[in-house]
């Protein structure tokens, strides 16, 4: 215990070296945005769109009404600590006198410090989510210590790390047999993010009679609409609920004439949803939910901050199958890559903005791989070698069980 | 400790304090701060006759390139652009040659030139003409209020405070000295 303890200190110092000194802009617009909470602003979307030409920062809110508040009433509480300058900096549109704030680094600290709580949160409940005592510790050493998710959560700011919470919360109560529980967390979940809905024709497969199954349905479908119907206008289906993950998800798709065409993500989720109900007697979900989150990977032209949603599942599965662990490394490694060579410099040089604007000077990889070959090529080979070891990961998940 | 927990935290160490220096390294210059706005003093016209004459102060040494903004209207300006850079006594120092094809409408241009190694806190100016563009193949500056680097600009033969929003970068002076001005930046945000 006392060595967990030691960890545990060197991995929030860690945490908290990357919080304050890697800045990805998405994070000041989600503050500038979710600050109209302490202002008296209850539906974001609308004010957004309609006061558009009076703000500095004029992107819309993308995040679902539970995010709005959760962030915002953070951010209420701690308006105090965070000093009068604060809102002067939310609402600085200058892309050097931002990060050259001398206050920078105490707000990015501040602002990232409910990541740092859910994320050692995490942890905790993959100690406690093996009978093994070891099995547990190493799944918490590897949660707190393996470089993707501390990149992921602090130098991204990715907050799908609540909804990464909430599904791993759910997906401890499907391991209890408690559906139904399983399913209000869930659904919990799918008012931060829309990705675990996904889930929840599995969970229906798993429910036992006719009622748990209307239930592990009904409750987190419900529960979405109950946090979102309230905002429901024009403005929350643009900004929010049209979001990347389904246009994403339904894109990738191959012509079969005559103006149809199939759509491969769907596909292949159709096809693991069939394959679970037909030939599965006790359907195990944990294997189902990484298969699934592995389809959508390989598929899909995806968001760096989605990979968090797979990262809990892919440590359970390195400590139950440690042959796994270096074709998973390997899968993280390829990836986090991918991102990187898009053409976008708050995927890679931006982050480093806090320690000069000189870096503005250098070109981003995307742009240095142009010079001898198709960045998008480069891109498509690391792609369609992910897919193939998403294949292969899949296959060994699917067969041994 | 695993030796995966140790790859971590030397990953994350290396990361934060190893590449920030690496990423120094194949920077050629640097700025002397951040380009001004552009302000609402308007815009100049340059072509044939119609020269543009800074007058600036390099605020560091080794000044190896100047950036602004150029307008390019309708990319029509295919011509040569003069950069002739002079010393406070009229001696020409430096000329650079660009073509309006290479640059696009708003783009930000970095006029590059042999280093001058004693520059800083030096008075320079530089003219700015395209001699051999007609009134359609006009490119556009932008002028600003005078700043500390940026003191008086002529254009049309009429002399006044203020100029281009231009920034000045200079060659950097080595690999430790900008790890150290990055490392105090830091410190100065703490």
């Amino acid at each position: 215990m006392k060595s967990l303890s030691k960890l545990l200190i060197i991995a929030i110092i860690l945490r908290l070296l990357v919080s304050g000194l890697m800045f990805h802009p998405d994070i000041k617009t989600i503050a500038f945005q979710t600050s109209f909470l302490k202002k008296g602003v209850i539906n974001i979307y609308p004010y957004l769109i309609n006061n558009r030409i009076s703000l500095p920062l004029k992107e819309e809110f993308v995040y679902f009404p539970l995010t709005y508040f959760v962030i915002g009433g953070y951010q209420a509480i701690i308006t105090p600590i965070l000093g009068n300058n604060f809102n002067n900096w939310l609402t600085d549109a200058g892309a050097n006198s931002v990060v050259n704030n001398p206050n920078i680094i105490r707000y990015l600290i501040l602002l990232k410090l409910p990541l740092l709580f859910m994320d050692i949160f995490i942890a905790f409940l993959l100690l406690s989510f093996f009978k093994r005592k070891e099995d547990g510790e190493k799944a918490f050493t590897l949660w707190l210590f393996n470089p993707f998710t501390i990149i992921l959560i602090y130098a991204f700011s990715n907050i799908d790390i609540y909804a990464v919470l909430l599904t791993v919360i759910a997906f401890l109560y499907i391991k209890r047999e408690k559906l139904l529980t399983a399913s209000v967390f869930l659904g919990l979940a799918i008012a931060f993010k829309l990705y675990p809905l996904l889930f929840v024709p599995f969970l229906f497969l798993k429910a036992k009679d006719i009622k748990e199954k209307v239930l592990s349905v009904v409750i987190p479908i419900s529960i979405f609409l109950f946090t979102v119907i309230p905002f429901w206008s024009q403005a929350f289906v643009n900004s929010a609920l049209l979001s990347g993950l389904s246009t994403r998800i339904f894109s990738p798709n191959f012509t079969i004439g005559f103006g149809e065409s199939i759509i491969l993500g769907l596909l292949l989720l159709s096809v693991l949803f069939v394959f679970a109900w037909m030939y599965e007697k006790n359907i195990r979900l944990f294997k189902y939910f990484v298969v699934l989150l592995l389809i959508l990977f390989s598929f899909s032209h995806f968001h760096i901050s989605w990979l968090l949603w797979i990262a809990p599942f892919l440590v359970i599965l390195v400590v139950q199958k440690p042959t796994l662990s270096w074709p998973i490394f390997l899968w993280s490694v390829l990836a986090m890559s991918i991102p990187l060579f898009y053409a976008d410099r708050a995927m890679t040089i931006s982050l480093f903005r806090i320690y000069s604007t000189w870096y503005d000077l250098l070109p981003t990889p995307f742009l240095v791989i142009q010079k001898f070959y198709d960045p998008l090529g480069v891109q498509s080979m690391i792609h369609s070698v992910l897919a193939g070891l998403s294949i292969v990961i899949s296959f060994n998940l699917l067969k041994h069980d | 400790m695993t030796n995966f927990t140790k790859f971590t935290i030397f990953t994350i160490l290396f990361l934060l304090f190893v590449l920030p220096i690496l990423m120094i390294v194949p920077i050629r210059m640097v700025p002397s701060g951040d380009q001004p706005g552009y302000g609402d003093m308007g815009r100049v016209s340059v072509y044939g006759l119609r020269e543009f004459k800074q007058v600036f102060v390099s605020t560091d040494k080794n000044l190896v390139a100047i950036g602004t903004t150029i307008k390019n209207p309708n990319l029509k300006n295919k011509k040569d652009i003069l950069f002739n850079l002079y010393e406070e006594n009229n001696n020409l120092i430096r000329t650079t040659i660009l073509n309006g094809f290479n640059i696009g409408d708003g783009d930000f241009v970095k006029i590059v030139f042999e280093p001058i190694i004693d520059s800083k806190d030096k008075k320079y100016y530089f003219t700015l003409s395209s001699p051999t563009a007609g009134e359609e193949e006009i490119i556009e500056l932008f002028l600003i209020k005078p700043t500390n680097e940026v003191l008086e600009y002529t254009y049309d033969e009429e002399t006044k405070f203020g100029g281009i929003p231009m920034v000045t970068f200079h060659k950097p002076e080595g690999l430790l000295k900008n790890t150290l001005t990055i490392f105090s930046n830091i410190l100065s945000k703490l």
